[in-house]
This record gives structure tokens, sequence and C-alpha cells, in this order.
């Protein structure tokens, strides 16, 4: 299933007001991990909703702080394996 | 070659800078950093230290990521001969003034983008690691802690300082009102690292994770051992799954200590522990809660086979570790929670402040010397909590203090001892303790909340799951719990911020008017 780097964003970022900030929308580019915004839990939940709504797998070791740092490097994460 | 009696935590840092001086003590990424480093630097510290006035018996807060950085601050602070306060690093501004205020810290050691955003007057002199924040929350000097470990500079001589003086206070929660903190003394936190690694049989030779954060007692207790022993400490800021993975097969770990979400995120990796096991890996140690039967049954799986050895402890912060169970017990079930650690006495003490007989339920009290010095500040909890030797002879009247931990546990034939659980409304999410209050402050601080109450759900990965019923100041806010949740994770640690946040025009009160929090609870589960 080939989807656009501006969808899997657009659904990211829904997923994370929907779950975790509220109000607040969350730029493509803000630290996640850093900041302390999602926590190790959270980023789990993040991936399951992942790998049920692009229908794809994240392997353990793609679970990491560099790869789910921010909005972006998440969705080049699932536009790499939609392809 | 010089060893001292060990009596505080610096003792431990001489003794093991004299016997091991360049091995490495802390891994930071992808720096180590020997036992001499380690000295050397929190030397020049605590001269700096000492130069901004602090002296011997005040507060010195340490508000920064788990670091090589936070490391030397804590022991800075205790040759010092002051008593460090480990923030924890999720901590957003408001509860860093209530712990300022609190226990009067007025020289903080932190990270700069932490000290920046910090509410305007919150401490008096910061040292900050990264580039100079703008002024912040802090009022005074603002010096450069890069720059203060460069020098060579020895600390002055203190008046000495002795075991019974206050090493530590470690901030926890109960299960009514605000944090408090746990005043942990200097014996305390040396006997609580010698006690533990007795029975994990700690040697130079471990290379040990941590994973957990060092405001919290077993991951400051993870830094304590090592140190005593001479080991190396690998810090891991990461959870994620791979991150932690490449920690353990990196640094090729020889123990390491979790809290139950800890396992859950590890187990995700089990199909790389299978094809490359994790040889190096001689113990793992849980606290914190009771690990879910299923993931307890999968790591005995994946690890024991190749050596490595579980243990299952249980602790509170008022008496830093209190019992362990042996790995050889621990068919026993997850309920169990072992005997006591070494040099400790644990009893069961019912209603009627008897020893409960075998089967029966009561409250485990702690006796030993790990037993902390009270509440700061809070006279009433440490009454409450600390309290006279129920069983000691009269004649020794009340001189010692045993805790009254609030876990209602039974004891077998055998002595074993199991967790049956808690009478109050204490929630446990993520591995981190909150009352309700703490939570529903949080909400009502959002300025859209009239009344709210919080509760925990259990849950096997989370421990609780935080959940809030709220009413509303005013009727019909469309995306009132949007603006909520926004306030309460800008606003709060993120394990505190409720998963699911339900609105009700009015809540239900007891007969004595207060909320009816186990009647909401009991109507959220059966909904």
């Amino acid at each position: 299933m080939a989807v656009s780097t501006e969808n899997v964003v657009a659904e990211i970022r829904g997923w994370l007001q929907e779950n975790v900030t509220g109000n607040r929308d969350v730029s493509e580019d803000e630290q996640l991990i850093e900041k302390g915004v999602l926590t190790s839990l959270q980023t789990v939940e993040l991936v399951m909703f992942m790998e049920d709504r692009f229908d794809i797998v994240v392997e353990d070791e793609e679970l990491n702080e560099e790869t789910f740092a921010s909005v972006r490097t998440i969705a080049d994460l699932v536009t790499s394996k939609t392809g | 070659m010089s060893v001292y009696a060990e009596f505080t935590l610096h003792d431990l840092l001489h003794n093991s800078a004299e016997r091991y001086p360049d091995k490495a003590a802390i891994v930071d990424g992808d720096s180590k950093h020997t036992y001499e480093d380690l000295s050397r630097q929190s030397g020049a510290l605590c001269a700096a230290l000492q130069d901004s006035g602090v002296e011997k018996g005040d507060r010195v807060g340490v508000y920064m990521e788990k670091s090589w950085e936070a490391i030397v601050a804590m022991l800075a602070a205790s040759r010092a001969g002051a008593a460090f306060v480990n923030l924890n690093p999720m901590f957003k501004p408001p509860q860093v003034r209530y712990v300022t205020e609190d226990c009067d810290i007025r020289v903080m050691i932190g990270d700069s983008g932490k000290l920046a955003d910090l509410e305007p007057k919150t401490v008096e002199r910061a040292f900050y690691r990264g580039d100079r924040p703008d002024s912040g929350g802090v009022t005074g000097e603002l010096t450069d802690l890069d720059e203060i470990l460069k020098n060579d500079n020895s600390p002055r001589e203190v008046r000495q300082v002795s075991e019974v003086d206050l090493g530590t206070i470690l901030y926890t929660s109960g299960s009514t009102g605000m944090p408090k903190g746990v005043s942990t003394s200097q014996r305390n936190l040396v006997v609580g690292a010698q006690i533990v690694s007795t029975y994990l049989e700690n040697t130079e030779e471990d290379r040990i994770l941590s994973a957990l954060p060092l405001n919290f007692d077993a991951g400051l207790n993870q830094f304590t051992t090592s140190l005593w022993v001479g080991a190396t400490l690998a810090l891991q800021r990461s959870r994620l799954p791979g991150d932690l993975l490449k920690g353990l097969r990196r640094h090729e770990i020889t123990g390491v200590a979790g809290v139950p979400p800890l396992w859950s995120l590890l187990l995700r990796s089990a199909k790389s522990v299978e094809a490359e096991p994790l040889t190096h890996l001689r113990y793992i140690s849980n606290t914190g809660g009771r690990i879910p039967q299923a993931n307890l049954d999968e790591l005995r799986r994946l690890l024991e086979p190749t050596g490595t050895r579980i243990y299952l402890m249980y602790g509170l912060t008022e008496a830093f570790r209190s019992t362990y169970l042996p790995p050889g017990e621990i068919h026993r079930g997850t309920e169990c929670i072992g005997k006591a650690i070494p040099d400790t006495e644990i009893m069961v003490i019912n209603k009627q402040g008897e020893e409960c007989a075998p089967g029966e339920i009561g409250e485990l009290v702690h006796r030993g010397p790990t037993v902390a010095m009270g509440y700061w500040g809070k006279e009433e909890a440490t009454r409450k909590a600390y309290r006279p030797n129920p069983l000691a002879p009269p004649e020794l009247l009340d001189v010692e203090k045993v805790v009254y931990s609030g876990d209602n546990v039974r004891r077998d034939e055998e002595g074993f001892l199991y967790f049956i659980g808690r009478e109050d409304a204490m929630i446990k999410s993520q591995g981190y303790r909150m009352s309700p209050e703490e939570v529903e402050n949080l909400l009502i601080g959002s300025g859209f909340v009239h009344e709210a109450c919080a509760f925990g759900i259990p849950d096997p990965d989370l421990g609780h799951q935080v959940v809030a019923v709220v009413s509303l100041k005013s009727d019909g806010q469309e995306g009132a719990i949007d603006e909520i949740r926004e306030y309460a994770v800008n606003n709060g640690p993120p394990y505190m911020v409720p998963k699911e946040i339900l609105i009700q025009d009015e809540l239900p009160k007891t007969g004595s008017g207060k909320i009816d929090r186990k009647g909401i609870s009991n109507a959220y589960a059966d909904r």
C-alpha cells in the first residue's frame, strides 16, 4: 500500500493530538523523545497504531530514539516500508 | 593504598578511586569516565559549591537528564556535607517549584533548557550544563558546569560528615496529598548499597545498566552499589526496545534493574534475544510492582537458559529496600516478594499491633538500617509511617523507629511473604507513584475543571492506568477535554496525564460531602 508522506505525517500528528497532547498540535520537527513529549510506552502504542493503520511491521531494532525522534523521522520510517 | 571504613557516599568513592583509579566508573554514551575522573571532578564541583555558599546541611538540587554530570553532582554535594535532591527530569516547572520550596533548595545543578523554563525565582544560584540559559527561574549567578569540571580545585575541609547526616531527599508520592521528601541518611545510602550487592553478588567485574531514574530509590541504589563494588555503570536514557537491547549488547551488561513496564518493552525484542542471547547478562532484578505472570514466564524462557538469574524485589522509598525473592524460588509466583533483605527484619502486623500468624493478612512493617529519617518537614505524616517497633521490649523505650508500609501482605509457613494489595487510593503507573490529588490538582489547574476525581484502573503493563472524571466550570464547553489535556501535558510529567478524561455534570459525594472516589471508580470499572 503506497501512502503519501503528507498523509502519514497527518495521521501521526492526529494520533499524537488525540492520545497525547490534546489541543496542542505537534510540529513535524518537534523532538518527541528528547523533550519528553512521548514516553517509551506511548511510543510503543504509536507503533501498534502505525502497524495497524499502514499495514507495516516495525522491527525491534527500529524502535529507537533516532528513528522516533520526530514526526518527520517516524514518517520516513513508514514511507520506507510502504514504498 | 588507604582504604577507609565506609560511612558516607563519598567514602565509597574514595575507596573505589584508591582501588581502581583507571577503571571506567561511568559510561555515558560514547564517553567513559574513570573513578579517578569521578574523584577529581566531584572535588572541583564541591569546591565551586562551597564558593557559592553551600554549607554542610544545605540541600542541592540536581535537575538534569541522567548523565555523567548528574553523577558528579551527587558526589560533589555529598563531599560538601550537603544533601543532594534528584528531581525527576520529567518534572515540569510547577513540580520543580514545589520541591525547591518544600525542602528549600537554593542551588540547582541542571540542564540549561530545564533551568530556562523554570518559573521566576525558583532558585537563587545555578550551575548549568549546555549553553548559557536565559536567567529563567534563577535569581542570582549562573555558572557553566563544564568550566568548573575542567579545573583542579579541591574542596575545603568541612565539619565532619557523619553517617547520621542527611545524604539525600527522595521525593515520592503517597496515597494522599502532594509528594513527600523521604530524608535519607548517609548511612541509609551506604548500607543500602552493601545489602543489595550482597545478595546480587555484585563485584568490580560487573557492568550495570542504569535504566531507572536516579530520583527513584532503586535507580539510585544501582549507582551506589556500582560505586561501592567498583563496577562500571552504563547510563541508559532511552527505554525504547531497540535502544535497550543496543545498550545491553554494546556494554556487555551483566546486571540490570527494572520496573514491570521496562520488561514489557524489553520483551518486544524477544525475537532478537532468541537469535542472539544475552550471554553476559548475569542477573535482572525487578522492583516497583508485580510483573504479569505471562511476562515473567517469557523472561525466564528467554534468559534463564543462558544463565541469567531473575530476582524479584520489593522496596518502599521510606526504607529504601525491603525484601527479595532468590532466583531459585521464582516458581512461587509473582505475588511472592520473598524474604527480608540481609540485616533487616520484616514483620507482618495486624490491626491490633500484634504479629500475624502464618496465612493471616497484615501490614508489612520494616525494621533495619535502611529505615530512613522521616519525611522532610512533615511531622504528622512521619509519625504515622515511622513508629516505634511494636515488638520491642518496653525497656528499650521507643528509640527505634520502624516503617509501616501501608502494603498488606501475608506470610506462609515457610516464611515467604506474599503481596496482597493496599487499602488506599495510591496510583502507580509506569513505575511512578502518585496520589489522586496530584492528578486532580493538575487538571483543576487548567482552569476548566470544577471538580476532579482521579483513580487507577489495574493494567497488566502499566500497573495502573490513570483515569479522571471531571465536572466543568461551565456547561457545554466544546473541546474542553482537549484543552485540559493540553494543559496537563504542558504542566505535568507524562505519567501523570490521565489516559482517559471523562466529563460528568456533577461528581457523586459521600455522606460527609467528599467526592466519592470509590463509587466513581467502581462505576467506571463496571461500565
